[in-house]
């Protein structure tokens, strides 16, 4: 767009703002927030503001979902071309949303000492995260993507650095704060060497461009260098390495946020700029995924730490989401089915990973380190309740039948079953199956083998927020496993 | 503001204008000699200052880039635009960094990126 007809009338339409509202609400809600911390009368209101906030965020992207004339009729691109906002977006916005709330209902119990006493500051930037997740999952612009990353970027690095006076803490956050740093640098350049060539940073005017002429090394440096700052994102092999460390260091409510939002926000990106990407990728990516898969699967058997274990689980889920983009690359008419099968998966995943942090959230209350796979044993007859919903997350991490991780792995590999790339499919099938024995032992661990009575296991003071968020993930990873007619 | 901008592009004297590829050339020196910094050095704020510079030669390419693409009568802003938010963004990063940083060195009195070593698993 050329900024001398620059016409705030013409940007602004009523579609432009129902795009916009989900985000504006959450950015009123962050003012809300801050206000809270300075009018004390206002202070005991704080969670309250949070959830509502999301709540009323989540109603206009339904707003969004049920498709307004004003959006349709320009197939949901506003602001210039800036921003989409389609039903698919909207998915995506709810499973942020939610993503979102969990953690934070899992974060309410979970500090203590000075980190509880200054938590506020810790729920604002908490906030911030799903606001950037939102503008990178409806890009249509490697400004606005930029801007989103960033936006959910920097929260999570204090965040992740929250303990701050834990080591291992401030180690977590300033190692993803250094890697993290890198890969926008590494995004910044490769969207700088493709303006180069095609003078433009919006899809649009990229996707003009490139009609006009073949894609030049320049521009396809430029490609490259973002394809690997995203799959830095969402820690594929060969960047997974600083997964495990980050995982395991940050707070564990936060590390749940990570593990999905990221994720999920890249992941919908890359499907977003899926015409950038040279159909001759299709078998390289296939090949990144299913070595990722086996990387986090294999490395997840060694470890003892279920922090680290199921960071590793969390690598082999980026593997396995992934497949969708080389199936969509292969058959690029299954691109929709690529979506869907990448929502589903990803939506499944939100609870189940969630659910499995934030049970270890409360597992580690008041400064007890209780990560260890052994501290689980005998935690069947002491919390059987716990244990149970632990199980069903373990399991649809596993991909049993009946859970939401099975129906979404199902959604992927058929996507590349449909993409003519069966040896792919059934080799990441069988990792899966050999991932078994690893959740098993989880499982196996806490029904089976009796309690340490050197380290009980803490005691039954969970507060009401985190039993609610426990029993929407469970009925969340029940639900999509049994019932997918409701979401597709 | 735009028309001034316009008559300043074309004004300039075309055997002191340095060419477009030398300018790109430069910002891949310069990101190349980020990149290493980044890998090679072992303190935090030699580190953080490599980024630093791989940021800035992405601004210059997006500089090099808008005068590739503007002509006397338009001029492509999309990259000056970019720039300036990577400006900004550099700016919030580099504070966060630093304060990370900064508890680093409470916990373990040192800003050696070695002292990174209670997570290895």
């Amino acid at each position: 767009m050329n900024p001398n007809d620059l016409d705030f009338d013409l940007l602004l339409t009523p579609g432009a703002w129902t795009a916009l509202w989900p985000m504006i609400t959450i950015a009123l809600g962050l003012m809300m927030l801050l206000a809270a911390e300075v009018v004390s009368s206002l202070r005991p209101f704080r969670s309250i503001f949070f959830l509502a906030t999301l709540g009323v965020a989540a109603l206009f992207e339904l707003r969004i979902l049920a498709g307004p004339e004003s959006l349709t009729d320009t197939g949901g691109i506003v602001l210039g071309g800036a921003l989409v906002a389609d039903a698919t977006s909207a998915v995506w916005g709810l499973i942020f949303l939610i993503g979102t709330a969990l953690a934070f209902s899992y974060s309410t119990a979970y500090y203590s000492g000075s980190e509880a006493r200054y938590k506020d500051e810790h729920d604002i930037l908490m906030l911030t995260c799903p606001l950037g997740m939102m503008m990178m999952a409806g890009a249509q612009d490697l400004v606005v993507f930029f801007l989103g990353l960033e936006l959910l970027s920097i929260p999570l690095y204090i965040l992740a650095a929250y303990k701050r006076s834990d080591s291992k803490s401030v180690e977590a956050g300033l190692k993803y704060f250094l890697l993290g740093a890198f890969s926008s640098a590494l995004f910044v350049y490769g969207s700088a060497l493709l303006y180069a060539e095609l003078g433009s940073v919006s899809f649009g005017g990229a996707a003009a461009a490139l009609a006009e002429n073949e894609m030049g090394s320049l521009a396809m440096t430029g490609v490259g260098l973002i394809v690997a700052s995203i799959l830095f994102k969402i820690s594929v092999f060969p960047f997974h390495v600083w997964v495990p460390d980050v995982y395991q260091g940050s707070p564990t409510p936060v590390t749940a946020l990570m593990a999905t939002g990221t994720k999920a926000a890249a992941i919908a990106f890359l499907l977003n700029a899926f015409f950038l990407l040279p159909s001759s990728a299709a078998n390289l990516i296939a090949v990144l995924g299913i070595v990722t898969m086996a990387a986090g699967y294999f490395g997840a058997l060694v470890q003892d730490d279920l922090k680290r274990m199921l960071a590793y689980s969390g690598i082999a889920s980026a593997g396995t989401v992934i497949l969708v983009i080389a199936g969509a690359l292969a058959n690029p008419e299954s691109l929709d089915a690529a979506r869907t099968a990448a929502l589903y998966y990803i939506g499944a995943y939100v609870f189940t990973i969630t659910g499995a942090f934030g049970l270890i959230a409360l597992f580690e209350r008041d400064g007890q380190r209780f990560t260890r796979l052994t501290s689980l044993a005998g935690l069947a007859t002491k919390r059987p309740a716990m244990a149970a919903a632990m199980t069903i997350f373990v399991l649809s991490l596993g991909g049993i039948p009946a859970t939401g991780g099975f129906l979404g792995k199902w959604f992927v590999f058929s996507v590349l079953v449909n993409a003519n790339m069966i040896g792919f499919a059934v080799i990441g099938a069988v990792l899966s199956v050999i991932a078994l024995a690893f959740y098993l032992r989880i499982v196996i661990t806490m029904w089976m083998l009796p309690a340490d009575e050197a380290h009980p296991i803490p005691g039954a003071d969970r507060p009401l927020i985190a039993g609610v968020a426990t029993a929407v993930c469970v009925a969340g990873v029940i639900l999509t496993g049994i019932l997918p007619g409701l979401f597709i | 503001m735009m028309a001034l901008l316009s008559a300043h592009l074309s004004a300039q004297a075309p055997e002191l204008a340095i060419s477009n590829d030398h300018l790109l050339a430069l910002a891949a020196i310069l990101f190349a000699i980020g990149v290493f910094g980044f890998l090679v050095r072992r303190n935090a704020i030699i580190v953080l200052a490599s980024v630093e510079l791989m940021l800035n030669a992405a601004n210059l390419t997006f500089l090099a880039g808008s005068r590739m693409h503007s002509t006397s009568e338009a001029l492509n802003l999309d990259g000056p635009v970019f720039a300036i938010f990577v400006i900004l963004v550099a700016a919030a990063e580099a504070a966060v960094g630093l304060a990370l940083v900064i508890a680093l060195y409470r916990l373990k009195l040192t800003v050696h990126l070695d002292a990174l070593n209670q997570l290895e698993g």
